[in-house]
């Protein structure tokens, strides 16, 4: 049935590596200059899916985002998003897709009210259009209540929620969310996913980075699980958990990945 | 277009929006407000004589002539004493009661019409005087003093007068050139400073504060254009810039009579009108100079800022900036007559000569012109170098 499905999103052998300073090689242990963060990195994603990338900290999980969202370049391989290139038409990718991650922060000055009609403004949204989306997105999740306060006085998940709405703003087919529920509440969390539920109702294909198996459990059509800056394994969620829970899988591969590791230093 | 005026919309909303950063801007000229307007009156009350105060004079041995001279020209009487008062004459200027002390040889003024330069043997007559330097009505005394013997000195022996009679003692400048000139020397610099100093802050929280809290990259992720933002944040800076410079150049300008004292010499010069110093040309070429030049200092602050990571890095890397601003600035108070023409292509100095030139009204509208141009074109390199390092990884995300 997937084959049918249409590849939204395509990542061609991904790789990015970035250097580190003596400081930093010092503290590492390392006489190598530049760490690899992502290494070739391929996978799909299939229009109105959503699709996990889970690891541990540090397997180059925002990294990777990072690219596809056009905020920093591969040093090799390239990626399509609805049939742009993310290295030439980094622009037109933009705006294509939501990006939500907690490095992308809104001004404490203004209120989200502000924001959200600065962005709206930003991205070329009729106004009427944009009004009535900000209405009800707005009161999906309760960002009406505190519409009008700076940023600086909001609560993290007030923040978190105002930070997804701006991300959506222009209503994007593509969404790509590093760790959405990170630093939520269980009530906030549950918002977010079930809005990532409702979003891939709507057609929309969803990317989401987390390290909790659950959430990928719940949540996820498919997912791929980086170790280390590479894709250890990508299948749909069905065919993972076949025989063990994600999480005693993750630990399988984790093992294994370590062992093998260690065995090409020996 | 509309993204550049959405995101200055942006940037004037943040600034006007935030008392906060109106008072941090507009405090600078407040303060020059304040302290120069206590300075001056504070200053001249300090140094000045009291006009109401009666000098308390004593002289031994006075000639006639010189004690009434002395009488005419400062209304008082010159108290006559012995040699055994010299002692307690001298006490009472040293605690301030008493003026001045003069102490004449005997039969003074038949020695110094007897005295020949070319034949004497012995020195000259010499006269005494002590006074209290710290005190202006003593200083006063002194000077009033050394004046009325100076002219008693040349009278004995007048061969020649210079300027006798002649108005302003035969300066022919205007009191409007006397001004262009001060005017000339300063203004520029301080013209220059004040424009970098109003953009500065702005800058600093607008680019660098940006980028280090992370509200930036949420701009980078969008559609905009890096060169929209890029031309959006330097031109709300030049705005906001100039009107910093302005609140503060005007407090300046203001508050000038008072550092000068109103009513003195310098006082009258600051009324001499300034309209009619200037034509509506000259007008016209110095705004020219100042928005062009603005957009360069922004455009430079911009880069700067963009490059720190943090605000307080960027503080630091903008300091040898604003020396090279103030050498600029200085190079104008040294002008000699107009430079060539290609050194008004230099950023900044071609600036401060043009706006040295026009203050000074001996300038070529066409070395001003080519100074502008240079201006806006070096402004827009900065903009296109400002692009780059939006779009460039190394610059907005590295740590």
């Amino acid at each position: 049935m997937q084959k049918r499905m249409k590849v939204i999103l395509k990542a061609e052998g991904l790789c990015k590596t970035f250097k580190l300073s003596q400081k930093q090689q010092k503290l590492q242990n390392t006489k190598q200059k530049t760490i690899t963060a992502v290494d070739n990195l391929s996978f799909e994603a299939y229009e109105s899916e959503i699709y996990g990338l889970l690891g541990p900290n540090g397997a180059g999980k925002t990294t990777a985002l990072r690219m596809l969202a056009t905020l920093i370049k591969p040093d090799k391989g390239d990626a399509f998003i609805d049939g742009l290139s993310i290295k030439t038409e980094p622009e037109k990718v933009r705006a294509k897709i939501g990006f939500l991650t907690s490095e992308l922060k809104l001004e404490d000055f203004f209120t989200p009210n502000y924001l959200y009609d600065f962005f709206a403004k930003i991205h070329h949204i009729d106004q009427n259009i944009a009004e009535a989306r900000k209405r009800e997105l707005f009161s999906k999740f309760g960002i009406d209540e505190f519409a009008e306060v700076k940023v600086a006085n909001l609560s993290t998940g007030m923040k978190q929620k105002t930070s997804l709405v701006i991300s959506i703003v222009h209503d994007p087919n593509i969404i790509i969310f590093d760790e959405p529920t990170n630093g939520l509440d269980v009530l906030t969390a549950r918002v977010v996913t079930d809005f990532l539920t409702e979003l891939k109702a709507q057609g929309k294909t969803i990317i989401v980075s987390t390290h909790i198996f659950s959430l990928v459990e719940k949540l996820c059509d498919r997912a791929g699980i980086i170790i280390d800056g590479k894709m250890i394994v990508c299948d749909t969620i069905e065919n993972l958990t076949a025989d063990k829970p994600l999480e005693d899988i993750f630990f399988d591969i984790y093992a294994k990945t370590a062992e093998e590791k260690e065995g090409g230093l020996r | 277009m509309k993204n550049i005026l959405t995101i200055m919309s942006k940037e004037f909303a943040r600034f006007f929006g935030d008392r906060r950063m109106i008072m941090m801007t507009i405090m600078p000229a407040i303060l020059i407000y304040a302290i120069y307007s206590f300075m001056g009156p504070a200053m001249h009350s300090a140094f000045a004589p009291d006009a109401d105060h009666t000098p308390r004079i004593y002289a031994v041995n006075a000639p006639e002539s010189i004690g009434q001279s002395i009488e005419q020209y400062i209304q008082t009487r010159v108290i006559g004493i012995n040699e055994s008062g010299i002692e307690e004459a001298k006490e009472k200027i040293n605690s301030k009661q008493a003026d001045l002390l003069m102490i004449f040889p005997i039969g003074f003024d038949d020695a110094a019409l007897a005295y020949d330069v070319h034949t004497a043997d012995s020195p000259a007559p010499n006269i005494t005087i002590y006074y209290n330097s710290t005190e202006p009505n003593s200083q006063n005394a002194f000077r009033v003093a050394l004046h009325l013997l100076d002219a008693y000195e040349s009278s004995l022996a007048n061969k020649f007068d210079i300027n006798r009679n002649i108005e302003n003692n035969g300066d022919m400048a205007s009191t409007e050139d006397f001004m262009a000139n001060i005017v000339a020397s300063m203004l520029p610099m301080m013209l220059l400073i004040f424009l970098y100093s109003g953009c500065m802050g702005l800058a600093l929280e607008s680019i660098t504060g940006e980028k280090e809290r992370g509200t930036l990259a949420t701009l980078l992720v969008s559609p905009l254009k890096r060169r929209e933002l890029a031309i959006g944040k330097i031109l709300s800076l030049a705005v906001l810039s100039f009107l910093a410079g302005a609140v503060t150049a005007a407090a300046t300008i203001l508050s000038l009579p008072n550092l000068m004292g109103s009513g003195g010499e310098a006082g009258d010069l600051f009324d001499a009108n300034i309209t009619e110093i200037y034509n509506i040309t000259d007008y016209a070429l110095l705004a020219f100079v100042i928005l062009s030049v603005l957009l360069l200092l922004v455009a430079m602050i911009s880069i700067v800022s963009a490059f720190s990571k943090t605000v307080k890095e960027a503080g630091q890397a903008a300091a040898p900036l604003m020396i090279l601003v103030m050498v600029a600035g200085i190079s104008g108070m040294f002008g000699t007559g107009q430079p060539d023409t290609v050194y008004f292509m230099l950023p900044l100095y071609g600036s401060v000569q043009s706006m040295g030139g026009i203050f000074s009204r001996e300038y070529s509208s066409l070395n001003v012109i080519i100074a502008c141009l240079f201006n806006l074109l070096y402004a827009g390199l900065g903009g296109f170098v400002l692009t780059k390092m939006f779009n460039s990884e190394k610059v907005m995300f590295s740590r």
